[in-house]
């Protein structure tokens, strides 16, 4: 090849990338016309698939019912990850003036001091009831008597259950709030009489379930009441509830109607196809699965409580998901903004569609009186069971979340001993493990934030 | 390969060259070393060597939530690491992992190329087959292997089910994961390595193995007296290539484990992923990018030390 032609391929590739940089990475929102003297609302989430088209519709309602404002919605990737960049990205031109973060990620949100907490806006604004939203889920995102960010997408950890097998096989269904030893019976039997086809019973290697249900049992892992009272120095995990827990899974690997599909988002894609193909006839997962396990379920799916140990009453489970927080990095007419679109968000029609769409919970009672739910309660009446369990919990700091930063690490330590304990190792030196790892990093975490 | 004998050569004359410049380095000199050399020295400042440094510099401190060095902590996040069981797990999981790849993947692939190369009707279908990993992007290879290692509908477990033997739980225990993860990437590694493997075969001449023949040598002394001594230097070129990518394996352990179970594929550049991104403790973070670079110079030292020597030019 001649260098001259060689020069100018080049040069046009150069051309080429050029341009095609230029088209597929432009980050200015598309705006139209009408809306160019709208105040814009970057809002920064973490939902894909059909969630995410649900969350546009919220959007583009909030959009049209009003003309003071433009929220512009950006997918940020997984929740995690959207942590770190939004904890980077503070202060500079980039950063979103709404988010919405996850569960854990609540006591680094609140020490961040990036926030305005919404208490702010509402003790301002005489239009809005915070009575309305359900009292555990408010708990949960506020601290020191205020309301810190406002809950959004909230989910409830719920029991699933074949109801089409159980009938099949001619087995009683677990009850209500039903106990491990309800729930054993169930897995046993199903395993027995569907001739070892169908395993009884999985629960997913996933620390929240652990946490679940050492909070159902009414036991703190964190010290300072989960750290609702003071950054918490130590947690301790080999306490009676986490074991009663492990114990009772072990009892049901042994008896062989147990299966362990792993950790990780591929072990939820697995138990869920499990489930559906009738392989296993229980498992717990997010309340925010239940359209997934309607939709393409040949058999009818039963739910429950989330259960508890035999001989003592269940303390009530917290909630899993995400809220919403307003960035104080921005202009007061941005966060004002920013605090009417979460406003919008929560009133009680956005909430009903919201919770039809997703299988969120709708968090404002008045959600309940909507046309959409009593049709969609009418069709499934097992879709009333995880709003049910959300109302019948009674906050308190053990329910109410665990205020501990670092919560990523530790949940991956958690994951560690329960995979250890599934693998037929001793569940207290598991969980004694797990312990000294996790102070060890809250000892760290500490220093590093000058906390005593 | 060229490129691995010639830096000894160039380096040694250009140490004599520079060693006979500096002194009579005028200024247009100057001026055309500054021109040629400033703008890639910049971009390398900017995107190379600040970045190692800053790492290192963090990796001696403590990071709080918003990320930022707080607390100074000498080599503690060092001994820190070194001292973990968990760490000197990953370790060793990244050791078994990258040797296990590397060989699999040098050898299978050998033994592919030997057999494309021979001149038989039909063999491009082969060729074809065998290298056309290549255009399989990680995300894709990893959905169709979690596919086939599902316990209750994957290939695996269908098979078993046919066959009557146990179900292995591929993705659940901590063994067999380790060996999903190493024989995916195997797949995804071999299409490359086939394709380099029978360049190099091909390049043979022919005489070679019409004299051996002659002689009367059997296509397995063939094999094993002029088919691996010829291409050395392309397996020496591929087994580093392939220790390295080991090393930096990322993708499809994100797909595949995520780093489980019990962390037993939890490898070394996984962990400073999560580490960083996940837990936002950079302090520890870095810390580990700087032993994995100590790690991987070591073994490349290693490899270029006294593979090459065994290598025939």
């Amino acid at each position: 090849m001649n260098k001259r032609l060689k020069n100018s391929l080049i040069s046009l590739a150069l051309i080429i990338a050029a341009v095609l940089v230029g088209i597929f990475t432009t980050n200015k929102p598309v705006k139209s016309s009408s809306s160019s003297d709208r105040t814009q609302i970057v809002f920064w989430h973490e939902l894909g698939g059909a969630s995410e088209d649900a969350l546009e519709e919220v959007v583009n309602g909030f959009n049209k019912s009003q003309s003071k404002y433009e929220v512009v919605p950006k997918y940020q990737g997984s929740y995690d990850e959207a942590i770190q960049k939004i904890l980077q990205t503070h202060g500079t031109s980039t950063s979103p003036a709404v988010f919405q973060a996850f569960d854990i990620a609540t006591a680094q949100m609140i020490h961040s001091k990036y926030t305005t907490p919404v208490q702010n806006f509402i003790d301002k604004d005489p239009s809005f009831d915070i009575e309305k939203i359900a009292p555990a889920a408010r708990s949960f995102y506020s601290n020191g008597g205020k309301q810190q960010a406002m809950p959004f997408n909230t989910s409830q950890p719920v029991l699933y259950y074949n109801a089409s097998l159980l009938k099949k096989y001619k087995i009683t269904p677990p009850p209500v709030s039903p106990t491990y030893s309800d729930i054993t019976r169930v897995a046993q039997q199903l395993y027995e009489r569907s001739g070892h086809k169908t395993k009884g019973m999985t629960v997913q290697i996933y620390g929240w379930l652990l946490e679940q249900a050492t909070t159902n049992a009414g036991t703190a892992l964190a010290n300072n009441n989960n750290g609702h009272t003071g950054i918490p120095t130590a947690i301790d995990m080999d306490n009676p509830s986490t074991v009663k827990f492990l114990e009772w899974i072990h009892e049901n690997i042994k008896s062989g109607d147990f299966i362990n599909y792993g950790s990780g988002a591929s072990a939820g894609a697995n138990q869920t196809a499990g489930f559906l193909a009738e392989k296993v006839g229980i498992f717990i997962q997010s309340s925010a699965s239940i359209g997934e396990l309607t939709a393409n379920n040949k058999d009818k799916l039963g739910i429950t409580y989330f259960p508890h140990p035999d001989g003592q009453k269940a303390n009530g489970v917290s909630i899993g998901g995400a809220a919403l927080w307003i960035s104080n990095d921005k202009p007061k007419a941005v966060q004002q903004g920013a605090y009417e679109f979460a406003k919008y968000a929560l009133s009680p029609a956005v909430q009903a569609q919201w919770q039809k769409s997703t299988g969120y919970l709708a968090l404002n009672k008045d959600s309940q009186k909507e046309k959409i739910l009593k049709d969609l309660y009418a069709k499934n009446p097992e879709a009333k069971v995880p709003g049910q369990q959300l109302a019948d919990a009674k906050p308190n700091y053990v329910n109410s979340g665990i205020l501990l930063e670092g919560m990523q690490v530790t949940r991956q330590l958690e994951e560690v001993a329960m995979e250890e304990s599934y693998n037929g190792g001793d569940i207290h030196k598991a969980l004694k493990k797990a312990t000294k790892n996790v102070n060890q990093n809250i000892t760290i975490s500490n220093r590093a934030n000058g906390y005593k | 390969m060229l490129k691995s004998t010639t830096p000894t050569v160039v380096g040694s004359e250009t140490k004599a060259k520079t060693k006979h410049r500096t002194f009579s380095l005028n200024a247009k000199d100057k001026y055309y070393a500054v021109l040629f050399l400033g703008p890639s020295l910049l971009i390398l400042s900017v995107f190379v060597f600040y970045p190692m440094l800053r790492t290192l510099y963090i990796s001696m401190f403590l990071t709080n939530t918003l990320g930022k060095t707080t607390v100074f902590n000498g080599l503690g996040n060092y001994t820190d690491l070194l001292g973990s069981p968990e760490y000197i797990a990953s370790l060793g999981s990244t050791l078994v992992y990258v040797f296990a790849v590397t060989v699999l993947t040098v050898g299978i692939g050998l033994l592919l190329a030997n057999l494309a190369s021979k001149r038989l009707p039909g063999i491009g279908i082969f060729r074809t087959l065998y290298s056309v990993t290549m255009g399989v992007s990680v995300s894709v290879a990893a959905i169709f292997w979690l596919f086939i290692f599902n316990p209750s509908t994957g290939f695996f477990a269908l098979l078993s089910n046919m066959l009557g033997l146990p179900v292995l739980n591929w993705l659940t225990d901590p063994t067999m994961a380790m060996w999903a993860v190493i024989i995916t990437t195997v797949w995804m590694n071999l299409g490359f390595t086939f394709l380099i493997l029978l360049g190099a075969i091909s390049a043979v001449p022919t005489t070679l193995y019409e004299a051996a023949s002659i002689e009367g040598a059997s296509e397995r002394r063939q094999f094993f007296k002029i088919t691996v001594p010829m291409i050395s230097p392309t397996l020496f070129f591929v087994s580093t290539i392939t220790l390295i990518e080991g090393f930096k394996s990322f993708g499809l352990i994100d797909l595949i484990t995520k780093g489980g179970p019990t962390n037993s594929t939890n490898m070394l550049v996984y962990r400073i992923y999560k580490d960083a991104f996940y837990s936002g403790n950079y302090a520890q973070a870095s810390s580990e990018a700087i032993i994995l670079t100590v790690i991987i110079a070591f073994f490349t030292f290693l490899q270029f030390k006294f593979l090459e020597k065994r290598v025939n030019y």
